[in-house]
C-alpha cells in the first residue's frame, strides 16, 4: 500500500474501505539477525536503517507494550540541531538532514514541519554564547541567525520585551528547524520497516540476554527464547533497568520530564520560542493547542507522571515571556521518563558483551535525535564501526575523559 | 557634609506600618541579629541566661530570644538593639561558640492580629507551605515563601514574625501585603 | 511529595534540591590502589533502580541538613528519612 494524493481520493470516493493495517502482526521466529529491543522512535528507525541502507534482512524489533508507547509519544515534537559542541553539532544536523527527507523516503506523512526555533537572549553574556553557539553550527553546515531586538519583535510582537527581570535582547534563529508529527515518525518508520520485512513484535518484554563466554546469544522475552547474532537496545528512559538485566550498570539516572498541552487557540506562535533565562519551550500545534515544557523534576524516577512544583515553574516561564497566553487553560500535562547521562549527551556503543550494542541517554533530546539515531545505530550493528557523527558517543568517554557536557554541568544528570 | 541618616531596608526613614483588617504588618528595623553555631563537641552554652531551644523552636527570656535554624545552630534576637555591635555582646556570653553578626543580612516583619489566632493562620496558610495547625506558640521555622528563604516564627498566639533576606525586603514586603490584602477582602 | 524530616517532620520536597544516590555518601580513598577505576565508578555508574531507592536531598529552603531519603522511583512513595550525618557516622562505625 502506498499512500499519495491519488489514493487519497479514491478511498475518500470508495468508503476508505481500501485502507489496511500498516504493518503486519508477526509471531516471533526462534532467532534472528538482528534483534532491536524497543519499539519507539530510536528501535523503529534503527530497524529501519538497518533494512533499507546496510541491507540486513531477519530483524526483529521487540517491543514491551504497543509500538511508539514511549517517548516519542511523550514529547514536545520538536527537532533542531543547534548545538554548540563538535561531539554533537554534526550529529544533529546530520539528523536534521535526514527530517528534510524522511516523508518522502518512508512515503508517510510525519508533518515535518520547518517553522524555525528562536532561542531568546536576555542578556549581553547570553548573546555572545549564542553568537559562538550560531557559529559552531554554521561549521557543521547547519543554518543560524543571529537576530537582534527588532527583528525578535517584527516575528513575535506580543513577546514581553520590557520584563524587568528578563528583557529580550535578541535571538538566535536556526529557520530550518521546526516541528514534526511524533507519532506520525514512529507509524512512518514501523511501516518502512515492515515493508522491508522487518518483524515487529508487540507486548513482548525482553525479561533477560543470554550471555554465554562474554557474548551474547540472544534474549529472554514474555513470548519465549529468541535467538540473536547481535542485539541493539534502544530503550531510552528503562536503559538502566534493561542493561541491568545483563549486569551492566551505566553512566545514566531516570528522571521525569513533564510537558503540556493547552486549549486550542487561534493560531499565534508560528514557530517554536524558547525562554533564555528559564526553562521554558513553547509551539503551537496545527490544532490550535499550545505545545510546552520546562525542565526535568529533578529527582530519579520511572514514574511517567511528575510534581506540582515543576509545573508552576514552567508557567511561571511562560507568564514572564508572554502574558498573553495566562488566560488560556491547560488542557493536559503528562510525563516521559528520561535517561539522563552524566554529561548530556547520548551513548551509541558496543557494550562490553560481544553482540550487545547500546543506544541510551538522550536526556530530553531524544525526539530530534530519532532518524540520524537510528541511522547511527544501525551502521554500529551492521559494519561494527560507527557513523561518523556519532564517534564520540562512546560508552566508555566517561573512564577515558572524553565527556560532552554541552551544559558545563559535570557528573549531576538532574541539571543537564 | 553627605546626609548619611540611615534608611529602613523598605527604603524609608522610618519603618513601614500597615494594616489589613484585623492584621497589621510592621517592618522590624530595630531588631538585633546574631547567629551562634556549635564548634564540634562543644557544649551547648546558655548565652545571657537564656536556654536555646531544640528543632523547630523559638525560646524568648531575659529580654532577648533565640530560635533554631540547624543541627548546633541557633539564631539570637535582641528587639531594639539593631544599633548595637550584638554580636560581640553574644560572642562575650558564649565565647566558645561561633558567632556571627546578622542583622544587615537580615529584614524583620511583625505581624499581629486584634482577632486571634485566625487570621494568624489564614495568613500562613496562604503564604508558606507549613501545617498552620501544627506551628503553635513557640513554633520557629525556615521555609520558601515565594521561592525566598525566609524564617517564620510564631511568638504568640496572635503574633507572627517573618525574617527574610533584606535585599529580598521589597519582595518578601509585596508577598506579605498582597496576602493580607486579599483576605481582607475575603 | 512530602519529606519526613527528622527533626522537623513532614516537610515539602520543594524546600530540598536533589544529589543523587546516597552511595556518593562513600568517596573512594584517592590514595588506593586502583583509585582511578573506583572514582570512575563513583562519579558515574548509577544502580538507577526501578523501585527502592536511598538518596541524597539537601533541605536548603530549611535546616540546611543533608537527608537519606528512602523512596520508590516508580510510585513516589516516600519510606524514610534519616540524617545523612548519622548515615555516613554509622559507616564509619561511629568514629566522629
Amino acid at each position: 500500500m502506498r499512500f499519495s494524493g491519488f489514493r487519497v481520493i479514491k478511498e475518500a470516493l470508495t468508503g476508505y474501505k481500501g485502507w489496511g493495517s500498516l504493518w503486519r502482526t508477526p509471531e516471533p521466529q526462534a532467532s534472528y539477525d538482528y534483534v532491536i529491543v524497543g519499539g519507539g522512535g530510536h528501535g523503529l528507525a534503527t530497524a529501519y536503517h538497518l533494512a533499507k541502507v546496510f541491507g540486513a534482512k531477519r530483524i526483529a524489533v521487540l517491543e514491551k507494550g504497543w509500538l511508539g508507547s514511549g517517548n516519542i509519544g511523550r514529547n514536545t515534537t520538536i527537532i533542531r540541531s543547534n548545538y554548540l559542541l563538535p561531539g554533537n553539532e554534526p550529529f544533529y544536523e546530520f539528523s536534521m538532514k535526514l527530517w528534510e527527507n524522511m516523508e518522502q523516503e518512508f512515503n508517510f506523512n510525519a508533518m515535518v514541519s520547518q517553522r524555525g526555533i528562536l532561542n531568546l537572549i536576555h542578556t549581553d553574556a547570553q548573546r555572545d554564547a549564542y553568537r559562538r553557539r550560531g557559529n559552531a553550527m554554521r561549521f557543521a553546515g547547519a543554518d543560524s541567525e543571529l537576530l537582534d531586538r527588532e527583528q525578535v519583535r517584527a516575528m513575535y510582537p506580543w513577546l514581553n520585551f520590557e520584563n524587568a527581570r528578563f528583557p529580550i535582547k535578541g535571538g538566535l534563529l536556526q529557520r530550518r528547524a521546526g516541528t514534526a508529527r511524533h507519532d506520525g515518525v514512529a507509524w512512518g518508520y514501523a511501516r518502512g520497516a515492515d515493508l522491508l520485512g522487518v518483524d515487529l513484535i508487540q507486548n513482548c518484554e525482553v525479561t533477560g540476554f543470554r550471555i554465554e563466554n562474554g557474548r551474547v546469544l540472544g534474549v529472554e522475552t514474555t513470548r519465549g527464547y529468541i535467538g540473536a547474532k547481535k542485539v541493539g537496545v534502544a530503550v531510552a528512559g528503562s536503559s538502566g533497568r534493561v542493561m541491568a538485566k545483563a549486569g551492566m550498570r551505566l553512566p545514566i539516572e531516570s528522571h521525569v520530564l513533564q510537558a503540556f498541552v493547552s486549549e486550542g487557540l487561534k493560531p499565534f506562535i508560528d514557530g517554536v520560542i524558547t525562554f533564555g533565562a528559564g526553562h521554558f519551550y513553547v509551539s503551537q500545534s496545527d490544532k490550535g493547542g499550545l505545545v510546552f515544557g520546562g525542565d526535568i523534576d529533578g529527582y530519579n524516577s520511572y514514574a511517567q507522571r511528575g510534581n506540582l512544583p515543576v509545573i508552576e515553574d514552567v508557567a511561571e516561564g511562560g507568564m514572564a515571556l508572554m502574558p498573553a497566553i495566562g488566560r488560556a487553560r491547560l488542557l493536559r500535562a503528562w510525563g516521559g521518563i528520561m535517561d539522563m547521562s552524566m554529561d548530556g549527551s547520548p551513548i551509541i556503543d558496543r557494550t562490553g558483551i560481544e553482540g550487545l550494542y547500546l543506544n541510551a541517554g538522550w536526556c530530553y533530546g531524544g525526539f530530534k535525535a530519532t532518524p540520524a539515531s537510528g541511522y547511527a545505530f544501525a551502521q554500529l550493528l551492521a559494519t561494527d564501526a560507527p557513523h561518523p557523527t556519532a564517534a564520540a558517543y562512546r560508552l566508555d568517554r566517561f573512564a577515558r575523559g572524553l565527556v560532552i557536557d554541552e551544559k558545563g554541568m559535570g557528573a549531576q544528570p538532574n541539571l543537564h | 557634609m553627605t546626609d548619611l541618616a540611615p534608611i529602613t531596608a523598605l527604603g524609608g526613614s522610618l519603618a513601614r506600618v500597615q494594616s489589613f483588617g484585623a492584621l497589621a504588618i510592621a517592618e522590624n528595623a530595630d531588631l538585633a541579629l546574631a547567629s551562634l553555631a556549635l564548634r564540634r563537641g562543644a557544649a551547648q552554652p546558655v548565652p545571657m541566661g537564656l536556654s536555646l531551644p531544640g528543632p523547630g523552636l523559638w525560646h524568648a527570656g531575659n529580654g532577648i530570644a533565640a530560635f533554631w535554624t540547624g543541627p548546633g545552630q541557633w539564631m539570637i534576637e535582641a528587639p531594639g538593639r539593631a544599633t548595637e555591635d550584638f554580636a560581640a555582646v553574644v560572642k562575650q556570653a558564649a565565647p566558645e561558640c561561633s558567632v556571627t553578626e546578622q542583622t544587615d543580612a537580615f529584614t524583620a516583619f511583625e505581624i499581629a492580629s486584634t482577632a486571634g489566632a485566625g487570621p494568624i493562620l489564614a495568613l500562613m496558610a496562604k503564604l508558606v507551605n507549613i501545617d498552620a495547625a501544627a506551628f503553635g506558640p513557640g513554633s520557629a521555622t525556615r521555609t520558601g515563601l515565594e521561592h525566598m528563604s525566609v524564617f517564620v516564627i510564631r511568638r504568640a498566639e496572635d503574633r507572627l514574625a517573618v525574617i527574610g533576606m533584606r535585599s529580598a525586603a521589597g519582595s518578601i514586603w509585596h508577598a506579605l501585603e498582597t496576602a493580607a490584602a486579599r483576605l481582607q477582602g475575603d | 511529595m512530602l519529606i519526613p524530616h527528622p527533626l522537623l517532620g513532614l516537610r515539602d520536597a520543594q524546600e530540598f534540591t536533589y544529589l543523587g544516590d546516597a552511595s556518593l555518601l562513600n568517596r573512594p580513598d584517592g590514595m588506593a590502589e586502583g583509585a582511578a577505576e573506583a572514582f570512575y565508578d563513583y562519579v558515574y555508574l548509577r544502580d538507577n533502580p526501578a523501585g527502592v531507592h536511598r538518596e541524597l536531598w539537601f533541605h536548603e529552603q530549611g535546616d540546611r541538613s543533608w537527608l537519606v531519603v528512602t523512596r520508590n522511583t516508580v510510585t513516589h512513595e516516600i519510606l524514610g528519612a534519616e540524617l545523612a550525618r548519622d548515615v555516613a557516622l554509622a559507616a564509619k562505625g561511629g568514629a566522629q
